[in-house]
């Protein structure tokens, strides 16, 4: 998905170039005209106005950049605070991450768990004796 | 994946623990071993960013859990030097290194000493009060922990930490309606708080099996068991811990047979009837199902449960199934 947008982001860019490049070639060649038609016969000049090729050229890459750029954003969040909440349970880690498969730098799991863990209240000795138990558990099991 | 360590590393596995201690080398490495007091800090270690304190915060945590008071110390060092010796948090965290380091109940007691003394030139250290009434519970003195709780609350009734933490103090003696009663002050506080609800939920489930319960309150609280899990389901798509305390409620009240719906007393709180409850326990059913599928398969957006979650919901949807089979 990031290269399909990208591709079709440069492309837009190329075509908008382009018709920028043509502008400015049709505007240069425009007045230079004029002013060897003004230095012949001194009558003024034509209108100056784009041929409809570029214009539909401009127009077109814009719109090719848009669809380029709107492809390439991150999945939208979502603003139901259910639909939110059940996606942070389902989905985890995995739900929010940005295109390129990083977790967002923001997501913080259930922002209400700590309520439950209560770190500030954390009882160290406790956590520590449980620690080395798993590690001696651990150890046993391999030496069997 | 190894854990972030941005997040309060109290939940974690033991396994994880691990893994986040043994980053704590590179991470000390990584960043300037020199950290400078206030005045000279921008100058000459450029820009900080609040996420290397929260990482010592929390390195410290997962490093003294694992017994690498080194590293613990390491870290200690340079938030101190960063903060001064009379932050509060470094105080507290000061704390929590020498409670972990103490090898008897002497030492302990000298800790306290220590924290009773801090209290007492500033009665408003929260830090340090919550590590006091910690430690008070971890070395047995329940009653003193939750005087002190009690007090804490009472010029600091926001917190919701502590009031869940008095919750967890009262449950622990067995005093339900209490613990009931101080989880609902959480839910004041944070009422989105769809875990909270759940475990409000589960609070009133295990005051209404209780033993020695009148038949009556265990029935108001399993009616009020029901609304709390509706409500965290309410709040949350697919929630797992909601739709398996909302199944296992119904299932007991459906076990217990359908008087239940005939006694409509005056009071508030009715149970619903047997048809709701009935189509309750079906839903719940489903869903716990749908749930233990989807990520059995491991189907991707249904990775987030944990292992031991969808093992519980397992059996207990095993459990249901095998009466009517037989």
């Amino acid at each position: 998905m990031a290269l399909l947008s990208k591709t079709i982001t440069a492309f837009g860019g190329l075509l908008l170039a382009h018709a920028c490049y043509s502008a400015r070639e049709h505007t240069t060649l425009l007045s230079l005209r004029a002013a060897t038609a003004a230095t012949l016969t001194s009558s003024p000049t034509v209108a100056a106005s784009l041929p409809l090729d570029i214009i539909i050229e401009t127009i077109i890459s814009t719109f090719i950049i848009l669809v380029g750029l709107v492809l390439g954003t991150r999945p939208l969040r979502p603003i139901e605070w259910r639909v939110w909440a059940g996606k942070i349970e389902r989905e985890g880690e995995e739900g929010f991450t940005d295109n390129s498969g990083a977790v967002d730098r923001d997501f913080v799991g259930n922002p209400f768990s700590l309520l439950e863990s209560r770190p500030n209240f954390v009882d160290i000795r406790k956590q520590r004796k449980e620690f080395a138990d798993w590690i001696q558990k651990g150890d046993s099991l391999q030496a069997q | 994946m190894a854990p972030s360590a941005l997040q309060p590393p109290t939940r974690l596995t033991p396994t994880a623990a691990l893994a986040l201690s043994q980053q704590a080398p590179a991470i000390l490495r990584r960043s300037v071993s020199t950290a400078y007091p206030p005045p000279l800090n921008k100058l000459l270690s450029g820009s900080e960013t609040s996420d290397k304190w929260l990482q010592y915060e929390n390195l410290i945590q997962s490093c003294l859990r694992t017994g690498d008071d080194q590293a613990a110390h390491a870290c200690l060092k340079r938030l101190t030097v960063r903060f001064g010796d009379h932050n509060e948090r470094v105080q507290a965290l000061r704390g929590l290194v020498k409670e972990a380091e103490a090898r008897n109940n002497g030492e302990l007691e000298e800790v306290l000493k220590e924290y009773n003394q801090i209290l007492s030139g500033n009665g408003t250290n929260i830090p340090i009060t919550k590590r006091r009434i910690a430690l008070l519970r971890s070395m047995g003195r329940l009653s003193d922990a939750t005087s002190a709780l009690v007090q804490l609350l009472d010029f600091s009734p926001t917190d919701a930490e502590a009031w869940s933490e008095l919750s967890a103090i009262y449950l622990s003696q067995g005093l339900y309606p209490q613990a009931i009663y101080a989880m609902e002050e959480v839910l004041v506080l944070a009422p989105n708080a769809w875990n909270i609800h759940a475990r409000l939920g589960e609070l009133q489930y295990m005051a209404a099996t209780a033993p020695g319960v009148a038949n009556g309150s265990s029935q108001q609280y399993m009616a009020e068991a029901i609304r709390r899990f509706s409500r965290s389901i309410e709040l949350c798509d697919d929630y797992l811990r909601g739709y398996y305390g909302l199944k296992l409620v119904t299932r007991k009240l459906l076990s217990e047979g359908a008087k239940a719906a005939k006694q409509t007393e005056d009071s508030e709180l009715t149970l619903p009837d047997t048809n709701t409850i009935e189509r309750l326990n079906e839903l719940a059913t489903a869903k716990l199902s749908d749930i233990v599928r989807h990520s059995a398969s491991h189907d991707r957006g249904w990775r987030g449960y944990s292992e031991a979650e969808i093992a519980a919901a397992r059996d207990l949807l095993g459990e249901d199934r095998s009466p009517t089979t037989r």
